[in-house]
């Protein structure tokens, strides 16, 4: 987990492939007609140390890995499942959930030259995904064998029941197809395919000049029938966040991504002619802002307290001053961009401060001479600065209603310990990420027995039987519908007893040129392989 | 003592620093009177421009909190800051510096060593790794930024107390039979500050200096309101709001002036010079 601690981007771990809910973009009717050529100049915050999404899925690697490295299959905006077919053509589940057969896509070559094969998707599988990659080892867990009955069929068999949609959601995040001939036999970790990628996408791997930027070429081989359209690709590394927005306004690059342009200076990027400002393309990236309790305070151990606390957070101001409207008010742990998931009929908490002061006097916490009931410590992950700012707004919101709360700013690996690993807080705010399926990272906000130390889990102490039966239920249950009703259960208990705090939802924005066509047009379109992105002439 | 005071009034730069440092110092003292409770409090629609509302003269910034507010309660903090560190400092340095001087030998040589593998670590990178390993708060802070400053005034002081004890007068107190400790205390130590005080003057401007950037970096107590912390929020909005990091930013080219000023002043007051132009 070390060395997902290194810079911010590499936090921003991927999603799965869910239902957009918005249509599709005007501009993807142009795709076809998009001319072909040119060099597309981007900018990257941040050089990942490793470009192997296989291993680290992670939206930091996949920015610029999913290019070259491709999945099983890709999210899309609508289409059957919301998935849209690569390396696999078809895939089917087993009645048991024992088994799932992928038909892989043939006539498919790797950059050097060597065929794709289903030998390549078993040795990923179970050399890789399982073992190495963060979220493969959840996902993949109940794995045993792959077998290849010939070489465009791969079968994947498991040892306990695993459910279609769970692995169809996890699909795009979870399956980069590793070259075997490259891997086999080396230090997987260590192998230096992974600082130079060799895939079967329609771009391939030029060069990487530390500090500057890298290359990616056009793929003249690829499967794809007239695709990719770019000749080449940039990633210029731009670090410093002011930078980006300069540079696109120089008309130095040509696109920022993962809302590289700070939220603040959007509405005056938006008046730039020849500047577009979108939101498209981040469906199935969703963060949330939670507020994290340590329940081994026994202040908060109270459910009226955390209830309390979720009525003192006015959810409207938050989205409108921290996060500039660019998010949106939660509910519960399944944003409401989730449709497959999301259940609308939850306990909403209203902005009551009346409400907050009484469940507090209920609690057994009146408000002393001073006007102040008791004191917390709160920690603002120190990962993106509306994180932070949130934090300077808690404080204030619950003083309103009488608590008292400290702030303690850490740098991130300090934070991450004194959370994750010595419960050293009593509220902090996180943002885990929403991929897709609860399954992936989210039930584990809130499952009781996570070890100490595992970083986006709970650690707050928090354990509810009902709600672990129903997760460890929800897992091994083959059927889509029931399998989506215990997550509707789960939703309500979440909410009602509130293990965390649910304030905003967000995704990012994405600022591009003109000229720049076919951007946003899948639910996960920045770390998507871009073969229909095109130039304008 | 008046002789001094009387120069220091002559001298422009004096003047300008004392009344600046005035002018600060009624602020911070005025904050709470004026804009009582907390300063971070939200009040208003966030990013009111400047000038606009007459509740809130300076506007507000991104989360909806009074500049106003901010720019007195930071007075206070950045003075604050800037002062206890200089005590700190200038309390460390003078006894250290005593102690090496009049001990002389081993005792002169260790402590020297010290001060020494104190001052090859620029003073910023101390404090920043000093607060980034015990978090912050405001005592740690002035602590931090002290264990970089103290250094100076301990060298002077060493020096000082070398020449001072050849004096007449210590080696008359030493035959009359008065103990070490007071013969340093007493004899030594109060004729040895006065060039040191001089150096507070440069202190207390790196203090107020070192917590701004501290404050700036993230690493500042969070709980108060400080200029540097003001700035690092403002820098977000530096286009579309200016205004947020130029107020605070104001407030410390001022301190930091004054501070300067009175302290050259202060410095020509002493040595007995008029004021120059």
């Amino acid at each position: 987990m070390a060395g997902l601690l290194i810079s911010r981007r590499n936090l921003l771990l991927g999603a799965g492939g869910v239902l957009a809910t918005s249509g599709l973009p005007l501009h993807m009717a142009w795709a076809e007609e998009a001319p072909r050529g040119g060099r597309l100049v981007v900018a990257a915050d941040s050089e990942p140390r490793t470009l192997n999404p296989a291993i680290v899925a992670s939206n930091g690697v996949f920015f610029i890995a999913s290019k070259v490295i491709e999945p099983l299959a890709e999210a899309m905006m609508d289409g059957e499942g919301g998935l849209a077919p690569r390396l696999a053509t078809s895939w089917e589940g087993s009645e048991d959930g024992l088994s799932i057969t992928f038909k892989l896509r043939e006539g498919v070559t790797w950059h050097d030259g060597a065929p794709f094969t289903s030998a390549d998707v078993a040795f990923s599988a179970m050399e890789v995904w399982k073992p190495l990659q963060n979220l493969g080892r959840v996902v993949f867990a109940n794995l045993d064998t792959v077998e290849t009955p010939d070489a465009h069929t791969a079968n994947f068999r498991f040892s306990a029941p695993t459910p279609i949609q769970l692995i169809r959601n996890a699909l795009p995040v979870v399956t980069s197809v590793l070259p075997k001939h490259l891997y086999e036999g080396t230090d997987i970790a260590a192998n230096p395919a992974n600082k130079a990628p060799v895939g079967t996408g329609p771009f391939k791997f030029a060069e990487h000049r530390p500090g500057e930027y890298y290359r990616l070429t056009r793929n003249d081989a690829y499967w794809g029938e007239g695709l990719p359209k770019l000749d080449e690709i940039i990633f210029r590394v731009l670090p410093d966040r002011a930078a980006a927005a300069s540079a696109l306004e120089a008309g130095e690059i040509q696109l920022a991504a993962f809302s590289q342009v700070p939220l603040v200076d959007l509405e005056r990027i938006a008046n730039v002619p020849g500047l577009k400002v979108m939101t498209e393309g981040y469906e199935a990236l969703t963060y949330q802002l939670v507020v994290e309790i340590n329940h081994r305070n026994e202040i908060l151990a109270d459910r009226k307290v955390r209830q309390a606390l979720s009525h003192a957070i006015d959810r409207d101001f938050v989205v409108d001053t921290v996060f500039l409207g660019y998010a949106q008010a939660a509910t519960g742990p399944v944003p409401q961009n989730a449709p497959q998931f999301y259940n609308p009929d939850v306990k909403p908490y209203s902005f009551d401060i009346e409400r907050a002061n009484r469940l507090l006097d209920d609690a057994g916490y009146p408000r002393g001479e001073d006007g102040k009931r008791f004191s917390l410590r709160l920690l603002p992950a120190p990962f993106f600065s509306e994180t932070r700012q949130f934090g300077d707004y808690l404080r204030q919101a619950l003083g309103k209603v009488g608590i008292d709360v400290t702030l303690v700013n850490n740098d991130t690996p300090a934070h991450l310990k004194a959370v994750y690993t010595d419960h050293d807080f009593d509220i902090s705010v996180g943002s885990p990420v929403f991929r897709g399926d609860p399954a992936i990272s989210t039930t584990i906000l809130v499952q009781s027995g996570i070890p100490d130390g595992v970083p986006f889990s709970n650690q707050g102490g928090y354990a509810n039987a009902e709600l672990d039966t129903i997760i460890d239920q929800a897992a091994e249950t083959i059927d889509t519908e029931a399998r989506t009703a215990l997550y509707n259960d789960f939703q309500r208990i979440v909410v009602e007893d509130l293990p965390l705090i649910n304030v905003a939802e967000w995704g990012f924005t994405t600022v591009a040129r003109d000229t720049v066509l076919n951007v946003g047009n899948n639910p996960r379109w920045p770390v998507s392989n871009w073969a229909d992105t095109a130039l304008a002439s | 003592m008046n002789r001094v005071a009387g120069r220091l009034m002559r001298s422009p730069e004096g003047v300008a620093g004392f009344c600046l440092l005035v002018l600060l110092a009624a602020m911070a003292l005025a904050a709470p009177l004026l804009f009582p409770g907390d300063p971070l409090v939200i009040v208003g629609r966030p990013l009111t421009a400047p000038f606009t509302d007459p509740a809130l003269p300076l506007g507000t910034d991104r989360l909806g909190r009074d500049v106003a507010a901010g720019l007195m309660h930071g007075a206070r903090t950045s003075l604050l800051v800037g002062l206890a560190t200089a005590l700190v400092a200038l309390a460390a340095g003078a006894l250290v510096g005593t102690v090496a001087g009049l001990a002389g030998g081993l005792v002169d040589e260790a402590l020297m060593r010290v001060v020494d593998a104190f001052q090859i670590v620029p003073g910023f990178l101390l404090a920043l790794a000093f607060v980034s390993v015990t978090g912050a708060s405001l005592p740690v802070i002035i602590l931090a930024i002290a264990l970089g400053a103290w250094t100076g005034p301990a060298r002077l002081v060493r020096a000082e107390v070398l020449s001072i004890r050849e004096r007449d007068y210590v080696a008359s107190a030493r035959v009359i039979g008065m103990h070490p400790a007071e013969i340093a205390l007493r004899e030594v130590l109060p004729n040895a500050l006065p060039p040191v005080l001089a150096l507070t003057a440069v202190i207390v401007a790196t203090a107020v200096l070192v917590e701004a950037a501290l404050s700036f970096l993230g690493l500042g107590d969070p709980n108060v309101v400080t200029w540097g912390s003001m700035i690092a929020e403002g820098r977000n909005v530096l286009r579309t709001a200016p205004h947020l990091s130029i107020v605070p930013g104001l407030g410390l080219v001022a301190t930091v002036l004054g501070v300067y000023l009175l302290g050259e002043g202060l410095a020509d007051a002493m040595a007995g010079r008029e004021a120059r132009g």
